[in-house]
């Protein structure tokens, strides 16, 4: 059987994005169940090959204005929707990136898309998650993958 | 020196502006494109010293500007800087003419590591 990222596998990955450049505090993200807002901000990416499914990272826009003010170095306040657009798919593709070379391949990671709602991927099912938190919002990492 | 940082995050661009920076290449001239095609644009008008340069971009990718470089006889250094890190994918790099494959998220001693030859 070939091996599938764990729940463990994707907290260390996004734990390593935040602290290199989002979060210098190791406990500024906090393992927790929270209710995730339906104006929600995902980024996701999708790979094709070996293995077929998507990262999908949500997190509450309050969260995704903190984490564009932490990547641009400015003012949440100051942060602009394009701004969020481009953090919140950059941290997508990173974390992505990195769940890739943990999965079967050769897989192709599709350049990352953001929205904000529910992102919709049709016949795929979540088979990991990690539910955090961050400046008391939520932020979720999932793995998906596409029925055969 | 001039360095090409090539990525289509503005905010990938920065953060690796901000690491040259602290690696201690404030010195150099730092200079930016968008995607492949982009960077191509660029070497053509000014040639860098070296090209620091994202995988996975709309237009053309990190992986056809390296090969239409080397393929036009460009022997400029190229580095990739990407969130794809896969024992393969460094293969591929190198086979194609890279120096070095820096994974995102990075540090700054990654940065010194892999320029620290290319620039001394």
């Amino acid at each position: 059987m070939p091996y599938i990222p764990s729940a463990d596998d994707l907290e260390v990955i996004t734990r390593e994005v935040w602290t290199s450049f989002l979060d210098g505090d190791p406990a500024g993200l906090i393992a927790t169940s929270s209710e995730m807002p339906a104006d929600k901000i995902t980024g996701c990416v999708h790979l094709t090959g070996a293995y077929t499914g998507s990262i999908m990272l949500q997190c509450s826009p309050p969260a995704a204005r903190q984490a564009a003010a932490a990547l641009f170095s400015i003012a949440p306040e100051n942060v602009t929707q394009s701004e969020v657009v481009d953090a919140i798919g950059e941290i997508a593709n990173m974390v992505g990136g990195n769940v890739k070379s943990m999965l079967p391949g050769p897989s192709a990671l599709s350049l990352p898309s953001v929205v904000q709602g529910l992102l919709s991927v049709p016949g795929a099912q979540v088979v990991r998650e990690v539910q955090l938190s961050w400046h008391a919002q939520p932020l979720f990492v999932s793995l998906w993958q596409q029925a055969s | 020196m001039r360095i090409l940082i090539v990525d289509d995050s503005r905010a990938m661009r920065l953060i690796v502006a901000r690491t040259l920076r602290l690696a201690g290449y404030e010195e150099h001239e730092l200079i930016e494109a968008v995607d492949g095609r982009h960077a191509l644009d660029v070497v053509a008008e000014e040639p860098p010293d070296l090209v620091l340069c994202d995988w996975n971009m709309p237009q053309m990718s990190g992986l056809e500007l390296l090969t239409a470089l080397r393929g036009a006889g460009s022997s400029i250094p190229f580095g990739f800087v990407t969130s794809e890190a896969s024992p393969q994918m460094r293969v591929t790099a190198l086979q194609a003419g890279a120096m070095f494959l820096i994974a995102k998220p990075f540090t700054a001693q990654d940065f010194q590591d892999a320029l620290d030859p290319v620039l001394a």
